[in-house]
Parts: structure tokens; sequence; C-alpha cells
């Protein structure tokens, strides 16, 4: 589905990924966990278009997206709720939802049931319901999330890229967070998953890559990658 | 007391021309964090376009016209001036860029149009009609009810449509914009096509009360641009306010100090606001979170 060949990117003269290959199957969650500076968020940046990688080649579906800017990707069907939110402040619950579903409504992309698909994401996440009329920027922390993640659903992605959904949120946020990628894990959405709690996404995860000073280290099952010593030690701690 | 309502009536008329270029400048603020300082001249070559056409047709008819070229020119100023500052992340690239093509707009109205002003002839009757006492063009009525008529077209037109919210995304988070498949290049060449047209616009509809010329668009321009510092960059009601009080200014200091001080009193309005809400009377200071 979703395939990263010997990509290469950075910021400027400074590359931060260094030749790095992996692949989404379809259905398949798939988390990227490391360090902070490793190079999660680059990769997931280079991928969905808001970084242009310097070299390599990335296919969605057979297609090459490397270097399309992101709203080309986008319509591609790759969505990405990225770190820090950014949902739109001064508009709406309701119009950042539609806003996910905007090549759908202009002909970017096959439009399908928005209504249904917009009153699917109102009950995977009842308090954006309750806030539907409310402006995003006024929204707590852990409700913005809820709106990211599901403003990226409306897109009816073919893989959605979550960013960190668990960042600067209270730890009964970050299970219900769990909880609802579980969920869409059930309804066989392609994700490709970053996190700082690599316990919680190795739990949720088929498979994983360890991103190490912007390569990768290690990769294999994620069951296989919660019982490498090595990994234990330097990912999971000693409280998990 | 009448002749200082009769100051104000005519100032109203002179403020929502400032207003209208002054939402002009904030369009293209909005979406990409640039300015275009031809505003002025982008209201001229309106202006003149419409002298021109209007020897050939009906104002009602040039006046569509006229939208359209203002957008064009729009286009063109955003597609040479402005997008390649963009695209190399230039950050002052674009002030340059705008001013010289305004310079350039300036000098090929004065080339095609001659030095001189030139009457544009009004499409509605030129005696003013009374009002208990005090007197109104109707040219200047149709100033208000159209500025007010274009303003309200785009807030309902971003607020409603689809393609209205995509530019408020847009000028929200470009990036996360981006993200939901919106082109925001296209964006922002349509936040200066749309802002040229606006300009053009003010152009027609102050063209009949004052006169026409290829300088006409440079001090317009640059009052507008202190309406635009004054109500905020980023607040619609605020350009209005602002441009009221500029014009309201103007015409009772024309009359109670002298013509020659008239524009004293905006500028020294100007400088007040910013070194006391530096972000406009109407504007929200941005805040950036981490």
């Amino acid at each position: 589905m979703l395939q990263i060949q010997n990509l290469h990117a950075g910021y400027g003269k400074v590359e931060v990924l260094h030749d790095i290959s992996f692949s989404v199957p379809k259905g398949q969650v798939v988390s990227l966990i490391g360090s902070n500076g490793a190079g999660k968020t680059t990769t997931m940046r280079a991928i969905s278009g808001m970084l242009k990688p310097s070299s390599g080649c990335i296919t969605l579906n057979g297609r090459a997206i490397a270097g399309l800017p992101s709203n080309r990707i986008a319509q591609a069907g790759l969505a990405h709720s990225p770190e820090g939110r950014r949902v739109f402040s001064t508009l709406s619950v309701t119009d950042n939802l539609l806003l996910g579903a905007f090549p759908r409504l202009t002909f970017g992309r096959e439009k399908g049931d928005v209504t249904g698909d917009l009153a699917r994401v109102f009950e995977l996440f009842p308090r954006l319901k309750e806030r539907e009329h409310q402006l995003a920027g006024t929204l707590s922390g852990g409700e913005q999330q809820m709106l990211a993640m599901g403003r990226a659903l409306m897109l009816n992605p073919d893989v959605l890229l979550l960013d960190e959904p668990s960042m600067g949120l209270a730890p009964l946020l970050v299970k219900e967070v769990f909880r609802i990628i579980g969920e869409l894990k059930k309804r066989g959405i392609t994700m490709l998953l970053v996190e700082q709690f690599a316990a919680a996404a190795l739990e949720v995860a088929d498979y994983a890559y360890v991103l190490e000073n912007g390569r990768i280290s290690v990769h294999g099952p994620a069951e296989q990658l919660r019982n490498d010593p090595a990994v234990k030690a330097a990912y999971l701690g000693a409280a998990h | 007391m009448d002749v200082f309502i009769q100051l104000v009536v005519s100032g109203i008329a002179l403020g929502m021309i400032y207003a209208l270029i002054a939402f002009g400048y904030q369009l293209t603020f909005a979406t990409s964090g640039t300015l275009n300082f031809g505003q002025g001249e982008a209201l001229m070559l309106g202006a003149l376009v419409g002298l021109t056409l209007v020897g050939h047709m009906s104002y009602w008819l040039m006046l569509p016209l006229v939208l359209v070229f203002g957008a064009l020119q729009g286009v063109v100023v955003e597609r040479v001036g402005v997008r390649p500052a963009i695209k190399t992340k230039s950050e002052f690239g674009w002030i340059m860029t705008t001013i010289s093509l305004a310079i350039i707009f300036k000098n090929v109205a004065e080339n095609i149009w001659g030095h001189d002003d030139i009457p544009f002839p009004s499409p509605l009757p030129t005696e003013p009609l009374q009002f208990f006492g005090i007197r109104v063009l109707p040219m200047e009525i149709m100033v208000v009810v159209g500025a007010l008529a274009i303003m309200l077209a785009v807030e309902i037109f971003n607020r409603k449509s689809i393609y209205g919210k995509a530019v408020v995304a847009t000028s929200n988070d470009r990036d996360a914009a981006g993200l939901m498949g919106i082109n925001t290049s296209m964006v922002i060449t349509f936040s200066y096509a749309l802002s040229s047209m606006t300009a053009a616009f003010a152009g027609v509809l102050v063209a009949p009360l004052t006169l026409t010329g290829a300088t006409m668009g440079v001090s317009l321009g640059l009052k507008a641009f202190a309406v635009a510092i004054i109500g905020g960059l980023n607040s619609g009601l605020g350009v209005i306010v602002g441009g009221l009080i500029l014009g309201i200014a103007e015409t009772t200091t024309g009359y109670y100090l002298s013509t020659g001080y008239k524009d004293v009193p905006g500028l020294v309005l100007l400088l007040l606001v910013l070194s006391i809400k530096p972000a406009g009377i109407f504007g929200k200071s941005v805040i950036k979170k981490v």
C-alpha cells in the first residue's frame, strides 16, 4: 500500500533521514518508534509532502508520490494528522471536519458518502458532536486531538498517518486515544503511527520500526520487538 | 452643527473607499502574510480602464469588465512579484517587487492615459439629494452600498462555501491546509485576484467623485494602508471603523483647520495606534503557540 525506499530528507543542508526504507501493508498498523530527534516526524512530513524529500522513492498504491505537493498527495488518498494537531482555530468543529473531506467535496477524489462519514466521525468522537458549532481554537487539547484525527478520517484515506496523537495529553486521554486507534484498526484502516509511548504503540501495532539518528536500527513484528531486550532497555523502560 | 453633520456625511463616502482598499490589503495578508503595495495602482488602473470602456458602453456594463480586469491584474502581481518571493521564503522580497510593479503600472498608465487628471462621467445624477438639509450625492450613497456589498459577499463566500472555508483554513495554517488537499498556492493567487478586484471596484466607485489619472492611486493606497494598520490587518470590522475615522477626520480638518492639514490627523492617529496598540484597534495580536 505505502512503500518508502531509500528516503533521504532534511532541512536545508542538514540531512535528518539517511536512507530509510519501510512499508505499510494494507489493513495493517505500522509504528515508528524512537527517541526525540530520531527523525520520526521528519519521516511523516516527507511522506505527506509537507517536506520535500531530497531523494528516494515513495509509492502509494503503486503510484509515485515523492516530491508532490501535499495537496496532491492528500488527493491520492493519504491523510496526515500532524504533530501538534494543527486544527483550524477560527473555524467550527464541523467546518474543520468538512475540510478534511475537501478533495471529496471538490471533485479531487471520489465523493462517496460525506454526510454519512461525518456522522460516523461524530459517533467515534461523541465529544466533537457536543461541540460541533464551537470554534476549534476553544477546544481542550484532548478535544483538538480528536478533531485532528476525525478530520484526517474525513478524507476516507487509503493510509492514515498519525503523528504523536498522545502528545501533551493527560494519562486518561492517552488511553482513550489508543482505544480509538484500536477501534480504527478493527475497521481495517491502514495506519502509520508515530509515538513516544512506545509500549502502547507496540500493543496496537502489527509491525514496528525503530528509528535511531535518522536510520532504521531494528524492525520486526510488534510482538517480537516488545520482547527484544535492547528495545526494552532503550524505549520501553523498567516501568513497563 | 449642520456643517459638521455635512462634513461627517462626506467623510463617510471617502472613508468607505479607504475601507475597501484596506480590505484588499487584508485579503492577501490573511492567506500569504504578504501585502500588495500596489493596491493604489490597482485602483488607478481599474478607474482608467473603466474610463476607456465607459466611452463605448454603459457604466453598468463596464463594471463587470473592470472587475475581471482587476482580478487578472492581481493574478499577474502574484505570479510575477509575490510567488517567487514566497517560494524562496524571502521575508521581504515581496515588498520590493510589489512596489516595483506599482511604479511600472503607474508609468504605463501615464504613457497610455497621459499625465493630466480626467473627469469620469457619473452614472447617477450629479444633483445632490437633500435629507433634513444635508446634501448627499447619489454617487456617495453608491460608494457606501457598493463597498459594503462586496465586503459582505466575500464574508458570505468565506463562511458558507467549502472553497471559502478553504481560504480561511489557508489563513489559519497554510501547511495544515495543504494536508487537507487544498492547493494553497492557488488560494494565494485567488486572494490576490480578489484583492485587486476590490481595488479596481473602488477605483470605478470613487472616480466619478474625484478625478481619474495615473497618480490618483498613490495617496489613496497609502492612506488605505494606514487604515489597515489602524483597524488591524486581520479585522474586517476594523477597516470599516478605521476608514470612517480617517475619512471623517480628513473632511473635518479640511474645513475647520485647513485643507493643507487634512492628511495630518489620520497619520497622527496611525502613529498613536502603533505606539499604543500595534496590532490595530480591532486587531488580535498573534500569539505563536509551540
